[in-house]
């Protein structure tokens, strides 16, 4: 009888191995070449990119935004003979640490994540690690197009970019809410405004807990209006101002807790979550980053019709989205012809537009494109209607992203003062 | 006057004939409410993923679309070959798990020995270690041995939760097969082969079969061995609903989890139908 046991477990080994070698022979063929790629010679990227397959990693929450991708971006990319695979993920931060994991593990090359759509905080993590290949962005054939001398491009979350990313898209943050219920005159328009409406609408408004991406935002911009603008906090770090600075916001959004959704005790865990409670009804208020609006939202039904931006007079955070290489890309020149495809005009255009299923902002500058490029862009943004706050309007209330160390110290702090502490006795 | 008095007389053929029908009235009862019980909780996701805004206090969509439908059941979108994948790697497990379970099974389910109690625990270790913990501990050792981003990597993987489910269900069809069969028709002149292939496969293939969904259901549903050792290169059904879901959609993200959740009904139903109840009844402790 113990032969028999004996027996068993060679088979489980020889069926492991087996399976193993199938294994190491179909992930050979990715492994390829290292990352030696000169963005500068266009033409040797385009040779070097043709029969590739693209592995773009990127948020998979939004149907339209994905349909958009492998619709919009896919057959363009097939015209120069690159496969496109969208990699949908649940968090960016899948990737950032799929790509972490490959190089601890000393997968130099050939690594599974070509293309990384990122801001933020994975930027900063992945320059951190030293873990993007930088300075080619700005070496696009289309970075002509994006004016690199704005800090809002040049800067992400106060880190130099570097070239190290290039630039798909942009957002400014808004409020939303709905006409069938809050009478627009009532509407907060400062945050000042918006602590006595919460006080006078019990439990009609919350926020994502922060480091949500929408939740830190908000709290951001609060912080901003309570600690004299964005100035102080854009360039330097200075630890005892900043946490002087921040006291105030800390004692007023802790006695604002009770009067929020569910009493403050717990918070929506991201945009997705809060949108959902306003369009239940639940609550009066959420948040949209679309400078073209929420037209892709009401189309979709994750909005109701009746829906409508609107900025505070004091503010709104604008800032940009990118995409980014890992330094163990094993298609780089693939990734390098995305990044310059999504900034051709007509595919920007294409992007502003919420029919299209997105809404979001452009990357390059309207002053760079000829009469009939302007001209298509002009069209879409006239058109955007109701739903849309005006251009101009957001131009005027831009505000810049703060200093990357700000956005972690308000996480920190807001999970441990906020969110940990227990109601004051 | 009761229902049953109201009836005509009956011949003994109908009597037992309407015996077996309350018999059968009971069982399809129970099987009726457990049915009920596993398919209501799909009602709202058919509902949502039909609807156009489904809101409080909506209970049935005001408005209705096939948006949702239209974009997960795309040709030219992910669901079907995250299908394609899902089945494919759920098959390959299925099978592999099988052909480690039945011997492994059989030695369990029928034989005492030494250390027994041991190897069950080993068995176990799996299904008790959370499954976070190990993956990323494997992802690691898989990417040094190149197996990550594969969908052999991810195989394996699914194997780690797979195996003791499929070995330890194995294990009791044998303790509860009639194994004396054997003998007696070796006895009868039937050789090795014949004996195992008409009357072992003949008694335990009901709850083999029953081991071997287990096996295929539970390589259906990995997300997190499947995210980690796939690196998202392997997407399967489970890593697009999860995608979808982070991104309130609510309406795709129903249509996406019927998709997901609907093949996996069908076949515990069908499976259930087939079987009769016999295969579920070779379950019990080992002998």
């Amino acid at each position: 009888m113990h032969t028999r046991i004996r027996g068993a477990i060679p088979l489980l080994l020889l069926a492991l191995v087996s399976t193993a070698c199938g294994a190491a022979d179909a992930t050979g063929d990715v492994t390829r070449e290292g990352s030696s790629i000169d963005p500068g010679d266009w033409e040797d990227v385009l040779a070097a990119a043709d029969g590739t397959t693209l592995d773009l990693y990127m948020w998979g929450g939004s149907a339209e935004i994905n349909r958009f991708v492998d619709e919009v971006y896919g057959p363009r990319l097939s015209g120069f003979g690159i496969t496109l695979n969208r990699v949908p993920l649940a968090d960016t931060a899948d990737a950032v640490n799929a790509v972490l994991a490959e190089l601890e593990a000393g997968r130099t090359s050939g690594g599974a994540v070509d293309l990384i759509w990122i801001n933020g905080e994975n930027f900063a993590t992945m320059r951190q690690a030293d873990a993007l290949l930088s300075g080619w962005a700005e070496q696009l054939p289309n970075a002509a197009l994006v004016d690199w001398t704005d800090p809002a491009i040049a800067f992400d979350a106060g880190r130099p970019v570097d070239g190290a990313e290039s630039p798909w898209g942009s957002a400014q943050f808004q409020f939303v809410y709905d006409t069938a219920r809050t009478d627009p005159t009532q509407l907060p328009r400062s945050y000042a405004e918006l602590a006595d409406w919460i006080v006078d609408n019990p439990g009609r408004f919350t926020y994502p807990a922060p480091p949500a991406f929408h939740g830190t935002r908000f709290v951001k911009q609060w912080f901003y209006e309570l600690a004299g603008g964005p100035d102080p906090w854009v360039d330097g770090f200075d630890e005892d101002a900043y946490v002087q600075a921040a006291a105030p916001l800390w004692d007023l959004l802790d006695d604002l807790r009770p009067h929020l959704w569910r009493g403050g005790e717990t918070y929506p865990n991201d945009i997705a979550d809060l949108d959902r409670l306003f369009a239940n009804g639940e609550v009066d208020l959420t948040f949209t980053q679309l400078p073209a609006g929420i037209g892709a939202n009401v189309d979709a039904g994750t909005l109701p019709p009746t829906a409508r931006p609107f900025v505070f007079d004091t503010g709104a955070i604008a800032d940009h989205h990118y995409l980014a290489i890992p330094v163990n890309a094993g298609d780089p020149a693939a990734a390098m012809v995305f990044a310059d495809l999504v900034l051709e005009p007509e595919l920007q255009a294409a992007k502003l537009d919420p029919a299209n299923g997105w809404g979001d902002g452009l990357a390059i500058a309207i002053d760079r494109l000829d009469d009939g490029q302007a001209t298509t862009l002009d069209t879409i943004v006239r058109g955007l209607g109701d739903t849309a706050v005006d251009q101009d309007r957001l131009a005027e209330v831009r505000l810049p992203d703060s200093l990357g160390e700000h956005t972690q110290a308000l996480e920190h702090d807001w999970n441990r003062f906020i969110r940990q502490r227990r109601p004051r006795s | 006057m009761t229902a049953i008095d109201s009836r005509p007389t009956s011949s003994p053929a109908e009597v037992q004939g309407v015996g077996s029908g309350r018999r059968g009235s009971v069982r399809s009862v129970v099987v009726g409410t457990m049915l009920t019980l596993l398919l209501l909780p799909f009602v709202p996701l058919v509902l949502a993923s039909l609807a156009d805004g489904y809101f409080y206090p909506q209970v049935v969509p005001e408005r209705w679309s096939t948006r949702a439908w239209a974009i997960v059941l795309d040709p030219d979108g992910r669901t079907w070959a995250a299908l394609r994948d899902t089945v494919g790697i759920a098959v390959v497990v299925m099978i592999v798990s099988l052909v480690v379970a039945v011997p492994a099974g059989r030695v369990l389910g029928t034989r005492r020995f030494r250390g027994k109690r041991v190897i069950e625990l080993l068995l176990l270790s799996p299904v008790l270690v959370p499954t976070i913990a190990v993956a990323l501990g494997i992802h690691v050792v898989f990417l040094r041995l190149g197996l990550a981003g594969g969908v052999a990597g991810v195989v394996l993987v699914h194997l780690i939760p797979a195996t003791p489910y499929v070995v330890l269900l194995s294990a009791g069809v044998f303790a509860n097969a009639e194994l004396e069969l054997e003998a007696q028709a070796r006895a009868l002149g039937a050789s090795w082969w014949q004996a195992r292939r008409h009357v072992t496969l003949r008694l335990i293939a009901p709850g083999l079969a029953v081991a071997a969904l287990f096996g295929f259901l539970i390589s259906w549903g990995q997300y997190v061995l499947t995210l980690v050792i796939g690196g998202g290169r392997v997407v399967t059904l489970p890593i697009l609903l999860f995608a979808t879901a982070s991104g309130g959609d609510a309406a795709v993200t129903a249509a996406t989890a019927l998709f997901h959740g609907l093949p996996a009904i069908v076949l515990l139903v069908a499976t259930t139908r087939v079987l009769g109840g016999a295969g579920l009844a070779t379950f019990g402790g080992a002998r």
